[in-house]
C-alpha cells in the first residue's frame, strides 16, 4: 500500500502517528503528477510543494488537511502561480492573489500539487477544448474515452491517485458529470456558501465551487474547510457553517427521495439502470421512502438551451476583460477595436467564440426579450418546480449520467438535435444552486457510473448522511484508475 | 416662427467616498497616476464587486434632497462595451432599478420660482481617465471604480438661466451634503446636456443636440444660449438640426462639433450576477437621511429665524459650503452673528480675495474671529482698532486680546484705575473745579480730556465722563 492512496481521512491518520511526512508524500504526488499520462495538468508545482511540505513537521490533529496533496484547476487564481484558465488569452498570466479557497487550504497547512487542466475556461464539458489539448480518462488506458469536463484535469488527477482532492468549479455539471465517469465523489455546495472569489467567473448566477474526493466523509470534511462568508464575495452566505461530520452515519430512515421520471425514462443503458435500481433497493432497505416523480417534459427539455442562453451571455460579459489590452497578448492593430478584435479573434477557441457569440445576440436589444429574459423565466419555472418536489421530498435521486464516459469519437460540445434529458439534468443543482453530490455507484465493462443528489438549500449536512449510506451500500469507497486498470 | 427650448441635464457626481464603489481602493484627487488601484479596479479576473455602504447612504441623501422615492432594494446591472477606458468591459450601473425616482427641485430664477423634475438617480462607478497623445494613450486607473451618481433631469428646462440655476442647485446640494467636491472644473460634476427646439405650442419633440465639456456653471448658460440660437438659425433657414455631440469652446464661446451621432449602441444590460439584491431597512434609510449634513436651504431658514439674518446675508453666506461651515462654527462662540456675517462677508471676503485664496485656506480661526467681535461688543475696542487686529491675526491666529494688548489698543474700563487717574486730575486742577461750580461745562470736557492723556489714550471716555461727574457732584 501506498500511503498516497488513502482517502483524506486516512491520510491524516498516517500522519497524526507520524508513519509518512508530508514531504514524503508530497514527493510521490510529484512523481505521479510527472509520470501522469493523462494531460491532467497545466502547472506541475513541485518547487512550490516541496518548499512547502518541507516545513510541515508538527502534525495538527484536528486539521484534517495539515500535509494533504491536492490539486487546484486552473481557473483559481493563485498568487504568483501561472493560472491560465487553460485558454490561449490567459497562457501567461500569473495574479497577484489568492483565491479564497486556494488561501484557506494553504492555510490549512494542505500541499499544492499541481494546477490542473479544463476546458477553455471552463466552457465545455468534455475536457478536449484546453489549449494543452485533450484530457483523457484515466481509467481508459487506450485513450479513447473522455473523463468530462470541464474539470477535467482535477477528475484525472483525483482519479489517478495523484492527490485524494481537488478543486473543481460547477456551472453546469463540471465537477459532478466527470465524478460519475472518474468514479470519484463529486460535490457542489448551495450557491453562496463557499466563496468564489478568486474563480474566474464564467456564468456567475450558475457558477460554483466545487470539489473532488474519493469518499463522501471527505467531501464533507472538506466542506467544513471551505465553506463560510467571504468579504470579497458579497454572495457569500453569512449563516452559520454546520458540522457536517457528526451525524454523517445516522440511519436515513424515513428519509423521502424522488426519483426523476422523465430522466429514467430517457436513459437507454439498461445496465446503469440497474446499477441505479440496487443502489434504490438497498436506500428502500434502510428505511427510505422512494417514489418516481414526474418533473415536466417540457421543463426538462428547456434545461439545456435555458442553460445555453443563460450562460452564455453571462460568459461574454465575464470575459470582456480579456480584450489584449488589459489581458492577453498583443496581437496588433492600429486602433484599440483592432487590437481587441484580434485579441479576441486568435486568443480563444472556436467553441468559446461561438458561446461569445451566442451570449451577445441574446443580449441584444432586439432579441433580449425573446432570447435572454425568456431564457430567466424557463429558469425560474425549472426551479419552482424542483423546489416543489422538494418540498415534498428530502432529496432528489438520479443516475448522474446516461452513460460511462463516452469515446471521443461519440461526444461534441455542439448543439445537436439529438437531445437527451439525462445528459443535461444536472443543471438543475445549478439553476436552483442547491447543494448536490456525485458518487461512484457501480461499474460498466471496468468503467464507472455515478449517482447524483440533490437536497435543499443549505442542508448540505443531509446530503452527506444519505450519500454516505450510499456509498456504505454499493462498497465503492475510495476508487482510483490505479487500483483497476492494469 | 417662435420656438421654444426643451433641455434636459445629465449630472455626474463623484462621490469623495474613502473606498471606490466596489472596491477597496482609496478614492483620492491628484494622486501618482496608478497608485491608487487594485485588482477588483483592473478587472483581474476572479474578483468580484463589494458595494461600498457610504455611497448607498450618499446616494439616499442626495436623492431625498430632490424629493425623490427610494427604492429599498438594490439592484446593479451590466452596462456591457468594448472600450479601452473600461478595465472589465462592462460597466457596473443601476439601469432597471435606480436608487431614486421621480424627485425635484425648485429653482429662482429672473422670472420667479420654477420647479424642475428629475426622472432618476442612480449610482455606477467611473471609468479609468484617458489621455491621448500624438502615437499613444495614457491610462490612469486611480478614476476607474471611483463611486458616481447620476442624476437624469426631465426635459422641462427652457433655458440656459433655469439649466444654469438647476446644476447650480444639484451642486449645493451634493456639496453641503457632504457627497462630493461639487467642482465642475475638476471634473468631480460633469454635466451633459440635451437640447432640441420646437415650434412653441407643439408637443413633438425636435432632433436633440448633445452638448458635454461644461466645466462652470456660466459655460452653461452660454452654451445653452448659444446653442439655442445656433439651432433657431438653422430652423427658420429650413436646415435640419442634425443629431449629434457638441463641446463648449470657451475661447471661441460656441458650441462646436465633436462626432455625429449614429445609432445609439447597445449596452445589452443585464443584471449584475455577483451582486444579489440587498435589501435597505426602513432604519438604514431613515438614519441615512437623519445624519445627513444640513443643505443649504435648511441653513437659510435657520439664519433668518433663528439668528435673525436677513435674506441678502444669508443668501451670501449659503453660496458657498465651507463659507457657512466656517460662519456656523464661529456662532458657536457667542458673538453677534450679524456682525459674523458681516466680518465674513467685507474684510474675510476681501483678504481671501486679495491673496487669491479660500477659506479653507484661512489660518484666523472661527473662534478667534469670534472673540475679536465679542471685544467690539463689550467695548473694549472700537470697531476702527478691530481691524487693525484683524490684519494680524488673519495670518497668525493669533489671540485678538493679546494682540490688542500688544498694539496698546484695548480701554481701560477697570473703574479702580480710572478713579486713581481721576483723583490726580482733581488735584492737579482745583481751578476747573471752581469753573464748573460756577456753572461752566466746558469744565468737565477738559477734566475729561486730562484723564484720557494720563491712560495714553485708554481709559474708557463714557466711563471716566460718568465718574468725574459723580466725583464732582460731592465737591
Amino acid at each position: 500500500m501506498n500511503y498516497l492512496d488513502l482517502t483524506i481521512k486516512e491520510m491524516h491518520e498516517a500522519l497524526v502517528k507520524k508513519e509518512i511526512t508530508p514531504l514524503e508524500l508530497a514527493k510521490e504526488a510529484i512523481k505521479r503528477a510527472k509520470a501522469d499520462t493523462n494531460n491532467a495538468f497545466e502547472t506541475i508545482l513541485e518547487d512550490k510543494a516541496i518548499e512547502i511540505a518541507s516545513e510541515l513537521t508538527e502534525p495538527e490533529e484536528n486539521n484534517l488537511f495539515w500535509g494533504i496533496p491536492f490539486g487546484i484547476k486552473d481557473n483559481f487564481s493563485t498568487k504568483n502561480i501561472l493560472t491560465t484558465g487553460s485558454s490561449e488569452i490567459l497562457k501567461d498570466y500569473i495574479p497577484v492573489f489568492n483565491a479564497t479557497v486556494v488561501e484557506k487550504l494553504l492555510n490549512a497547512h494542505a500541499v499544492p500539487i499541481a494546477k490542473t487542466c479544463l476546458d477553455e475556461l471552463a466552457m465545455g464539458g468534455t475536457g478536449t477544448t484546453g489549449h494543452k489539448g485533450i484530457t483523457y480518462n484515466p481509467y481508459d488506458p487506450k485513450h479513447e474515452r473522455l473523463v468530462g469536463g470541464s474539470s477535467c484535469g482535477s477528475a484525472a488527477m483525483v482519479s489517478a491517485g495523484i492527490a485524494p482532492f481537488a478543486l473543481g468549479s460547477d456551472t453546469g455539471d463540471s465537477v459532478r458529470k466527470p465524478a460519475s465517469f472518474a468514479g470519484l465523489v463529486g460535490f457542489k455546495p448551495t450557491w453562496g456558501r463557499i466563496s468564489r472569489f478568486g474563480l474566474f467567473p464564467f456564468a456567475p448566477s450558475l457558477d460554483h465551487v466545487a470539489y473532488f474526493t474519493r469518499s463522501v466523509e471527505d467531501a464533507a470534511f472538506a466542506l467544513s474547510l471551505l465553506a463560510g462568508r467571504d468579504l470579497h464575495d458579497a454572495t457569500s452566505s453569512n449563516k452559520k457553517v454546520d458540522d457536517y461530520i457528526s451525524n454523517i452515519n445516522d440511519t436515513i430512515k424515513g428519509k423521502r427521495i424522488a426519483i426523476l421520471k422523465e430522466v429514467i425514462d430517457s436513459i437507454r443503458d439498461e445496465k446503469v439502470l440497474t446499477i441505479f435500481n440496487n443502489t434504490v433497493e438497498k436506500l428502500k432497505e434502510n428505511g427510505a421512502i422512494v417514489e418516481n416523480v414526474s418533473f415536466d417534459l417540457k421543463l426538462l427539455e428547456a434545461c439545456y438551451p435555458t442553460y445555453m442562453v443563460i450562460s452564455c451571455a453571462e460568459a461574454t460579459s465575464n470575459n470582456a476583460n480579456l480584450d489584449g489590452i488589459k489581458f492577453g497578448p498583443r496581437y496588433g492593430g492600429d486602433t484599440y477595436q483592432e487590437v481587441m478584435c484580434n485579441a479576441r479573434t486568435k486568443g480563444f477557441c472556436e467553441l468559446i467564440r461561438r458561446r461569445f457569440i451566442i451570449g451577445s445576440f441574446s443580449l441584444m436589444r432586439e432579441n433580449q426579450e425573446d432570447l435572454f429574459l425568456r431564457a430567466q423565466k424557463a429558469r425560474r419555472l425549472i426551479v419552482n418546480r424542483t423546489n416543489e418536489i422538494l418540498n415534498n421530498y428530502d432529496f432528489i435521486y438520479i443516475p448522474a449520467a446516461p452513460n460511462i464516459a463516452p469515446k471521443f469519437t461519440d461526444s461534441s460540445d455542439k448543439l445537436s438535435t439529438n437531445y437527451l434529458i439525462a445528459d443535461n439534468i444536472l443543471v438543475l443543482g445549478n439553476f436552483a444552486g442547491l447543494p448536490s453530490i456525485t458518487l461512484p455507484i457501480g461499474l460498466i465493462e471496468n468503467m464507472p457510473i455515478g449517482g447524483n443528489l440533490m437536497g435543499r438549500k443549505f442542508e448540505e449536512k443531509e446530503l452527506f448522511k444519505i450519500a454516505k449510506n450510499i456509498e456504505d451500500g454499493t462498497g465503492l469507497y475510495n476508487l482510483s484508475s490505479r487500483k483497476l486498470v492494469k | 416662427m417662435n420656438f421654444e427650448a426643451v433641455i434636459g441635464i445629465e449630472i455626474h457626481v463623484e462621490m469623495k467616498t474613502k473606498s471606490k464603489m466596489f472596491s477597496s481602493a482609496p478614492v483620492e484627487f491628484g494622486a501618482e497616476p496608478n497608485t491608487l488601484v487594485n485588482p477588483v479596479d483592473m478587472a483581474f479576473p476572479g474578483t468580484m464587486p463589494v458595494v461600498n455602504k457610504q455611497a448607498v447612504i450618499n446616494a439616499i441623501r442626495v436623492a431625498n434632497a430632490l424629493h425623490m422615492k427610494i427604492d429599498q432594494e438594490l439592484w446593479f446591472d451590466r452596462k456591457n462595451y468594448f472600450y479601452a477606458d473600461l478595465p472589465k468591459g462592462f460597466q457596473i450601473t443601476q439601469d432597471k432599478r435606480p436608487i431614486g425616482r421621480d424627485g425635484y427641485v425648485m429653482i429662482k430664477t429672473n422670472n420667479g420660482e420654477k420647479k424642475i423634475e428629475i426622472e432618476r438617480l442612480h449610482m455606477e462607478e467611473d471609468t479609468c481617465k484617458q489621455l491621448h497623445l500624438s502615437t499613444y494613450s495614457l491610462l490612469d486607473y486611480n478614476r476607474a471604480g471611483t463611486p458616481l451618481i447620476e442624476i437624469v433631469s426631465r426635459p422641462n428646462i427652457r433655458n440656459g438661466e433655469e439649466a444654469m440655476k438647476y446644476v447650480e442647485q444639484i451642486k449645493s446640494i451634493v456639496q453641503f451634503s457632504d457627497v462630493s467636491d461639487g467642482k465642475m472644473e475638476e471634473g468631480s460634476l460633469r454635466c451633459d446636456v440635451n437640447i432640441s427646439l420646437r415650434p412653441i405650442g407643439s408637443d413633438k419633440f425636435g432632433t436633440k443636440v448633445e452638448i458635454k465639456n461644461l466645466n462652470s456653471l456660466s459655460n452653461v448658460e452660454k452654451a445653452i444660449e448659444f446653442e439655442i440660437t445656433r439651432q433657431q438659425q438653422l430652423l427658420l433657414s429650413g436646415v435640419p438640426v442634425e443629431q449629434e455631440t457638441r463641446r463648449f469652446d470657451e475661447t471661441r464661446k460656441e458650441t462646436v462639433l465633436m462626432r455625429k451621432k449614429t445609432d445609439a449602441v447597445d449596452y445589452k444590460y443585464f443584471t449584475e450576477p455577483n451582486i444579489t439584491p440587498i435589501k435597505l431597512s426602513d432604519e438604514f434609510v431613515k438614519n441615512a437621511i437623519e445624519t445627513c449634513p444640513e443643505l443649504a436651504a435648511s441653513k437659510k431658514d435657520r439664519y433668518m429665524t433663528i439668528l435673525g439674518l436677513n435674506e441678502y446675508d444669508s443668501d451670501i453666506l449659503i453660496q458657498d459650503k465651507d463659507v457657512s461651515d466656517y460662519f456656523d462654527k464661529a456662532v458657536k462662540f457667542n458673538a453677534s452673528p450679524k456682525l459674523l456675517a458681516n466680518w465674513i462677508m467685507v474684510d474675510i471676503a476681501a483678504y481671501l480675495n486679495k491673496n487669491n485664496l479660500k477659506i479653507k485656506d484661512l489660518q484666523l480661526s472661527p473662534e478667534h474671529l469670534s472673540d475679536l467681535i465679542k471685544l467690539i461688543e463689550e467695548g473694549k475696542i472700537s470697531s476702527k482698532q478691530a481691524k487693525d487686529v484683524f490684519a494680524v491675526i488673519v495670518e497668525n491666529d493669533a489671540s485678538p486680546i493679546d494682540v490688542a494688548n500688544e498694539l496698546g489698543l484695548v480701554q481701560m474700563s477697570d473703574e479702580g484705575a480710572i478713579f486713581e487717574l481721576i483723583l490726580e486730575v482733581l488735584k492737579e486742577n482745583p481751578q476747573s473745579i471752581e469753573d464748573y461750580k460756577n456753572g461752566k461745562d466746558r469744565a468737565l470736557g477738559f477734566l475729561v480730556g486730562q484723564v484720557m492723556k494720563k491712560s495714553r489714550g485708554k481709559a474708557n471716555p463714557a466711563m471716566t465722563s460718568k465718574m468725574i461727574l459723580d466725583e464732582l457732584k460731592k465737591k
